[in-house]
């Protein structure tokens, strides 16, 4: 009865629909070709899976594996179900958000709480055999050696030494140094051994597979010991330094003087510090260091005023000439008004760091081509004070057509209804903008504005490329005239004490998040009572 | 509805399965090759020089029986990559610059060397001393390869090789004169500064970045921007402003734009504009700087191979060792290398085979020459010492160069803390 009904009676109103391209494409991806193309996708992610679960488990790594198998058989089982519609648009994004925000923030934060700089990049294992290593010092009177690695009749491995001063020959194993008479060994006009009585000569991958036996080898001598270097050569070294793994110590074999674990990753006596040291947890340290260091300490201030007036000026100018330009640009009668839009629009298609080197060289002082076109001297990268209004001013020019495209936008947006009415109540163009206008538009730029300040904020590039922080300030410290709490961190944790200092950086990138959160959060705030007026 | 939801599952499974298996026998297959071919030493090396490394190292390792793998990178990288590359990526030769040494060494990333004596009697003693680091015993960390400087350009139509400082000096300032818009010395600053370039001033005023101990290592303690010794000539700096001898406005652009269109005599540049010089058809000479009150030495660039930590993991570590303290120390090696981007061969038998007029005249310009420090502290130094150039000579309203140096010296003490 009821089919019979449904196909007597079509729905009249289908023959008319014009549909949308979306929809034909959710139409064409239903049913069975959307199935197997979920399918094949699916298979894809869990082959990738298996291949990572794979890398996992040769390189032990249990609870990863774990965390891997849990994240793929709940995606599968969403994905296969009928059930948990959102989950199935929600999944993509959630592991984004992990892959690119979180994972990072976390790692940040990780380091943050480490020693790990210049000097602290290897683990303790690691950093207690180069100790070691680099502490070998060469004797005196010590003898170099041709070496060639052989094996002895029971397949170990020997070397064939021959002394470069004496030229006399030895056979150099584990017990110790033994002469070896002339004719047991055939040396070729070069110097090098091609052949020996009783011992067999490796080669190519009969060496390779020797080779890390061979860096370890160790031929005892009276006081110190003949260590192979690479595979021509033998030579004495001496160790200077004791390893007590015990005491967890090193001493000086000369002098007695012994370097202590100092729980920062290095052994220290004193002022001397064991070179190499390690990556280790220090706790607060970094951020502790940030508050009592005086290099930090003294411009911090200037530098994070600077920094706010630099990031709200150059957005709220921005925002005004943009903001202007696409008012005046609004009337649709002007001529010419797509090129306007389209050469105001220019300077953002232009790679950002190609617009400052442009300007770093168009603002020199003596040979750049603005004073010369203007006949100027102003020093516009060589004064402290000229060099903060070019950064701002470059910066003006880069985030213009931005507002002036989000203000275009929002324009047009603005009931027209509202302006007439206004008109009507007797407003003029000046008072319909201040009442009705603008804060309309701000209710829709606002996050904007706020998003773009963070942005100003942390624009390393911007100060890096065109000043470079400098001017050096009045007050003579590390950071210059125009350096921006990113690019000053810059200096202080890659341009100080022995250099890379990623701990620091990370600790300092922290501070800056908090900054630049809380003043966002309070400007957020604030504009809530802008939309609470609409 | 079940029976569609056991099929779409049974169909995953086995796709999956069906995958991975391919997946997994494409991801365990290199594992096992690498047991069964060669041995494979993996390079780091800049573009300019990756052909010269593919054939050197390619010979060496026919010789040798094993493989070698030369990668790509941009030089610079090659240091900060090296702290945080994995291990199963990782190179065991690199090709570096000396002033890396320090860092590299103090973070136990490169391992110390030894090089014959045959090996070393070719190598002058500078370059082995700018690889040697070590805060108690000071061991080699690399093979230097090719030494670069920088020098005095003249071009010889406008101006005559200066014979004394205070010729130069006249010549410059004549030719500045002559005409708006020319240099007196194209030396390059802008308002980052760069010590680099102007180390030969900084030297011949009797300044010095770094002592040494009584052991003969740098010390980062001793800084030699506040030396009396230099301090009581800078003077002559402040001089050198107020007469437009040296002005830090003039960036590395504006320096070569003016010697390349004849705005300029002199211009204090490395081997490494020669091509640009001859193409714009100046006759020229390369001297070093005339001494002012001590020799105007440049700083030395010495670039060499040293060998990773990640050898010894890669368990080719004696291998890697034989190439660079052995295969890359020859001087037909050398030679190979330092043609590769037209630089100054370290090894002495291969300099003597240098045929290319103007690197012979950079050569000869590095006499004296003071290796870049290698210790890890001289990265506190140079945006301090070319900022107190910038401060005191950009014309008008400069700084005394006294003051400038002094606060600099300061900064550095505290940034090295």
């Amino acid at each position: 009865m009821s089919t019979t009904a449904v196909r007597t009676q079509p729905p009249a109103a289908a023959p008319d629909v014009e549909w949308g391209m979306p929809s034909k494409l959710i139409a064409a991806f239903s049913g069975t070709v959307g199935r197997v193309v979920k399918l094949v996708l699916l298979s894809l992610v869990n082959a990738i899976v298996v291949w990572a679960a794979i890398i996992l488990a040769q390189e032990s790594k249990w609870p990863a594996l774990v965390v891997l198998a849990a994240a793929t058989a709940a995606i599968d089982a969403a994905y296969l179900s009928k059930r948990a519609v959102p989950l199935k648009f929600l999944i993509p994004g959630t592991i984004f958000l992990v892959a690119f925000q979180a994972i990072p923030i976390a790692y940040t934060v990780n380091v943050a709480f480490q020693e790990y700089s210049v000097g602290h990049i290897i683990t303790k294992t690691e950093a207690i055999q180069a100790i070691e290593e680099n502490s070998l010092a060469e004797p005196a009177d010590g003898k170099i050696y041709t070496m060639t690695p052989a094996t002895d009749a029971s397949g170990g491995l020997v070397l064939l030494l021959i002394d470069d001063q004496s030229g006399k020959t030895f056979l150099g194993t584990r017990e110790g140094l033994e002469p070896l008479p002339k004719d047991a060994l055939t040396v070729d006009e070069t110097g090098l051994i091609t052949g020996a009585r009783d011992y067999k000569i490796l080669q190519g991958e009969q060496l390779a597979a020797v080779d890390t036996e061979l860096s370890d080898y160790v031929v005892p001598v009276q006081g110190a010991a003949i260590r192979a270097e690479g595979l021509g050569t033998a030579l004495e070294l001496e160790p200077t330094l004791r390893y007590d793994a015990t005491a967890n110590t090193f001493t000086r074999i000369d002098n007695g003087k012994v370097f202590r674990d100092n729980g920062k990753g290095s052994f220290v006596a004193g002022a001397e510090e064991l070179e190499p040291g390690w990556r280790t947890y220090t706790g607060f340290r970094n951020f502790s260091s940030i508050a009592t260091d005086p290099l930090i300490r003294k411009p911090f201030i200037r530098v994070l005023i600077w920094t706010i007036a630099f990031a709200t000026l150059t957005v709220l100018a921005s925002f005004f000439v943009g903001l202007f330009l696409a008012i005046v640009l609004d009337k649709p009668t002007m001529r010419l008004r797509k090129l306007y839009r389209a050469l105001i629009f220019l300077p953002f298609a232009i790679p950002a760091f190609l617009v400052l080197l442009i300007w770093a060289g168009l603002l020199n002082d003596d040979f750049g081509v603005v004073n010369q076109v203007f006949h100027l001297h102003i020093p516009w990268l060589f004064d402290p004070w000229w060099a903060k209004v070019s950064v701002i001013l470059v910066g003006v020019w880069m985030t213009v057509p931005y507002f002036f495209l989000v203000s275009m936008g929002a324009l047009q947006s603005i009931p027209s209804e509202l302006v007439e009415a206004a008109r009507v109540d007797g407003a003029g163009p000046l008072q319909v903008f201040r009442k009705i206008t603008l804060p309309l538009l701000l209710v829709a730029v606002t996050p904007l504005l706020i998003a773009s300040f963070a942005f100003n904020f942390n624009d390393f590039g911007k100060i890096y490329l065109l000043t470079g922080g400098g001017p050096p300030a009045e007050d003579q410290s590390i950071a210059g005239a125009t350096d921006i709490l990113i690019s000053y961190t810059y200096k202080l944790a890659f341009e100080s004490g022995k250099g890379a200092n990623f701990g620091l950086a990370a600790a300092l990138s922290i501070v800056i998040f908090f900054v630049v959160a809380s003043i966002s959060a309070v400007t957020f705030w604030r504009s809530r009572t802008l939309e609470e007026m609409r | 509805m079940k029976s569609t939801w056991r099929i779409t599952a049974l169909v995953t499974a086995l796709a999956a399965t069906a995958l991975a298996a391919v997946a997994g026998s494409a991801s365990a297959r290199p594992a096992e090759a690498g047991k069964t071919a060669a041995t494979t030493i993996r390079i780091w090396t800049d573009g300019d020089r990756k052909a010269a490394v593919d054939a050197v190292a390619g010979r060496w390792a026919a010789s040798r029986g094993v493989n070698v793998e030369v990668v790509l990178k941009q030089f610079g990288n090659i240091r900060s990559d090296l702290s945080t590359v994995s291990a199963d990526t990782a190179p065991d030769v690199i090709l570096g610059a000396h002033d890396w040494t320090g860092e590299l060494a103090a973070g136990g990333l490169v391992v110390p060397l030894t090089l014959k004596a045959t090996a070393k009697a070719q190598l002058p003693g500078y370059t082995l001393d700018a690889f040697s680091y070590g805060t108690g015993v000071k061991r080699l960390y690399g093979t230097p390869v090719v030494v670069e400087n920088i020098g005095l350009v003249v071009n010889t139509k406008l101006a005559r090789v200066p014979t004394s400082f205070a010729n130069l000096e006249k010549q410059a300032l004549t030719f500045k004169r002559k005409r708006s818009g020319n240099l007196a010395i194209a030396v390059q600053q802008g308002s980052g500064g760069d010590a680099y370039h102007m180390y030969p001033f900084f030297s011949g005023l009797g300044g010095y970045v770094f002592g040494r101990t009584k052991a003969g290592t740098l010390n980062p303690k001793d800084i030699g921007l506040k030396a009396p010794r230099f301090l009581t000539n800078t003077p002559l700096v402040d001089r050198w402003n107020k007469e437009g001898l040296i002005n830090s406005k003039i960036d590395g652009a504006t320096a070569e734009t003016a010697f390349l269109k004849g705005k300029a005599a002199f211009w204090v540049t490395g081997p490494w504009n020669i091509d640009k010089i001859r193409k714009a058809n100046i006759r020229f000479k390369v001297v070093q700087v005339p001494s002012i009150k001590y020799r105007s030495a440049p700083f030395l660039g010495v670039n060499g191979f040293m060998v990773t930590k990640f050898a010894g993991q890669h368990g080719v570590q004696s291998f890697a060792k034989d190439l660079v303290t052995g295969y890359f120390a020859t001087s037909s090696a050398q030679l190979t290398l330092s043609k590769a981007n037209n630089r100054y061969p370290a090894n002495t038998e291969a300099g003597k085979k240098v045929t290319d007029t103007a690197l012979k005249q950079f050569g000869a310009a590095s006499v004296g020459g003071v290796p870049m420090p290698n210790i890890p502290q001289m990265g506190s130094v140079w945006s301090e010492l070319g900022g107190a150039w910038v401060k005191s000579t950009k014309g008008a309203g400069a700084t005394k160069a006294r003051t400038a140096f002094t606060v600099a010296a300061r900064n550095i003490a505290s940034k090295i803390g």
